[in-house]
């Protein structure tokens, strides 16, 4: 009784406030895609081509997104809270789970919001701080115990191209500080700022706009910073040894439209 | 107000009720563990001492972090030059000993580990420690009859989670201070008397041992090469972590708190006997890229150590065993009773 009775309470406490000009909701959707198709991960085929010519699926897409801003168009920033265990303000967007492809930010200030800043990567400078959870709770094996940090960008498939044993290619991006003389640290950490394109989503109570983000394997593997070859080095595990391919990391986010909702 | 505040937040820590001050003996400098972001409580001593003798952490539920860390020798392991996994499997180096790890800043003999809060990882994950998955057995401590209730009284929630099965381990391991051996007693003026050959001794430590084996930890915490080896292809020690040449074969400066009970030496365990560890800094020091300048002086390797020298310091470093640790009762295996 005490536990329904506490039960009521919070959802009380949680609800939106009953008028027009409080907060809202704004919802970033996270879309994976190669090229022109919606990725599907564990196809029996080989049905993408990188632009080497050489056939490959995906098997694991998994990755970070944090420390989230979002313009409004009077020049207002809201930042979405960020804490340093993990509890709050870092996402694990994972393929194989449809939940984790929406960020949901509530209590948004009303406006008119038409750009977005958001980090792919973890500095791991944080764990000083102790043990981490939530989003970065170690359980879900991105954590490096060792020279502690966090893959922050796993893409894993195969590839007939690839000469890996199994024919697999796994490209593990993480690194967040660059070290003198270290064959191995580097820092991959990327921010991006994405504009809505000339749109805008309206925030406000009852009007809940989704912003639809498309990140493009295809890019992932073919942009600014390298073109990727399954033929060679398709076992990527340490921060240096993914400097190049994380340059493409930018470039494969955008913003596709708006739900003004 | 406040209770709604939390309520909609998420999931947050509360610690247990029985908030415990740690006291830092006086001789010590300042801890270093983040006490602020995982208040120690009895709950949660209690969790992690469980948790620390519970072999449900390994994958076959056969090996505890009190196998290779044994009570009764400072939480070292007495028996294994490379302290045994699941299936029997070797380690690659000698469990060190646990104590005063709240004040130290990197762990394992690489320091590649720089929060206490993380040490269990490698020794749950490692295929030649534990085996296991950290998903795995949150998963079998969820499922488990007595561990949700733990949890809870130790943290508040009934889930259990990564985190706070490493503040819990962290707050027991924490707890594991080694501050009251006869030394101790003797420099706080607690009425302790060493002996004559131990007050030389402790002379002789000062000026030929305290640079690296500093301040009353015993160890500076940094990484050197004491001159063990000339190549270094089996374990490169602090470069497996830096990947500098320049800290090929560097191995942390261990505490010699309780070093009578602490057998095997070196982080390979080589030497038995602390007769031989003293005889390899008089005579076996071996010239490498890397060796410390401190064992090469003048022109000589080593340190210069008659015979009846090292006798007084090893007979100063036995006043650094501390039985209040090795026998107290709330460190001790708790499902032995």
């Amino acid at each position: 009784m005490l536990t329904l009775f506490f039960f009521l309470l919070l959802l009380g406490s949680c609800s939106e406030p009953e008028i027009h000009d409080g907060p809202g909701t704004l919802t970033l959707h996270f879309d994976n895609v190669v090229g022109d198709a919606n990725l599907k991960l564990n196809t029996t085929n080989t049905p993408y081509i990188n632009s080497k010519s050489e056939a490959y699926k995906i098997t694991t897409l998994r990755y970070y997104v944090s420390s989230i801003k979002i313009k409004n168009d009077d020049g207002s920033v809201y930042t979405d809270e960020l804490r340093s265990d993990g509890s709050a303000g870092y996402y694990l967007v994972n393929e194989s789970d449809a939940d984790s492809h929406d960020i949901v930010l509530e209590n948004v200030p009303k406006g008119n919001y038409s750009e977005v800043t958001f980090t792919v990567g973890i500095d791991a400078n944080q764990l000083n701080q102790g043990a981490q959870t939530g989003a970065l709770d170690p359980v879900h094996g991105l954590f490096w115990s060792w020279n502690s940090g966090y893959i922050f960008m796993q893409v894993e498939g195969e590839s007939p191209a690839s000469t890996e044993a199994g024919h697999v290619f796994q490209y593990h991006v993480g690194g967040y500080k660059d070290v003198a003389g270290s064959t191995s640290q580097a820092n991959n950490v990327k921010t991006l700022t994405l504009g809505f394109n000339g749109d805008v989503a309206p925030v406000e109570h009852g009007h809940e706009p989704e912003v639809h983000i498309i990140y493009d394997v295809d890019k992932f593997f073919n942009g600014p910073g390298s073109t990727v070859t399954f033929t060679a080095n398709a076992n990527r595990h340490s921060p240096k040894s993914c400097v190049d391919i994380a340059g493409n990391i930018s470039s494969a986010f955008t913003v596709d439209h708006v739900h003004a909702n | 107000m406040l209770m709604i505040v939390v309520a909609c937040s998420g999931d947050h820590i509360s610690p247990g009720k029985d908030l415990y001050v740690l006291q830092k003996p006086t001789n010590f400098p300042e801890p270093r563990y983040t006490f602020e972001n995982n208040r120690i409580t009895k709950e949660g001593i209690e969790l992690g001492r469980a948790l620390f003798y519970d072999p449900i952490l390994s994958s076959d539920s056969s090996i505890a972090c009190a196998n290779c860390h044994q009570q009764v020798v400072a939480f070292g392991d007495p028996v294994h030059r490379f302290s045994k996994g699941v299936g029997d499997r070797d380690g690659i180096r000698n469990a060190p000993a646990l104590q005063n790890l709240a004040f130290q800043s990197h762990f394992f003999w690489d320091g590649g580990v720089t929060h206490l809060d993380f040490t269990p990882i490698n020794a749950i994950t490692s295929e030649l420690e534990m085996a296991e998955n950290l998903s795995s057995v949150v998963k079998k401590l969820q499922r488990s009859k007595t561990y949700p209730k733990k949890f809870e009284k130790a943290f508040g929630g009934n889930n259990v989670t990564s985190q706070k099965l490493f503040f819990s381990l962290s707050q027991f391991m924490a707890m594991l201070i080694s501050a009251d051996s006869r030394y101790d007693r003797y420099v706080r003026n607690e009425g302790e008397v060493l002996t004559s050959v131990e007050l030389e001794g402790m002379k002789l430590f000062r000026v030929k041992c305290a640079t690296c084996h500093a301040s009353d930890l015993f160890t500076d915490g940094s990484f050197r090469n004491n001159g063990l080896d000339v190549t270094f292809k089996p374990d490169s020690g602090r470069a497996r972590i830096t990947e500098l040449i320049g800290d090929r074969g560097k191995f942390k400066v261990p505490s010699l708190r309780n070093v009578e009970l602490t057998a095997p030496y070196m982080h390979d365990g080589r030497f038995r006997t602390l007769t031989q560890v003293l005889n390899h800094y008089a005579q076996g020091v071996i010239h490498s890229e890397t060796l410390d300048p401190t064992l090469n002086q003048n022109e000589s390797l080593g340190i210069a150590l008659t015979e009846e020298e090292k006798s007084k310091i090893i007979s100063f470093v036995k006043t650094l065993t501390d039985k209040t640790l090795t026998s107290d009762k709330r460190f001790s295996n708790p499902f032995l009773k």
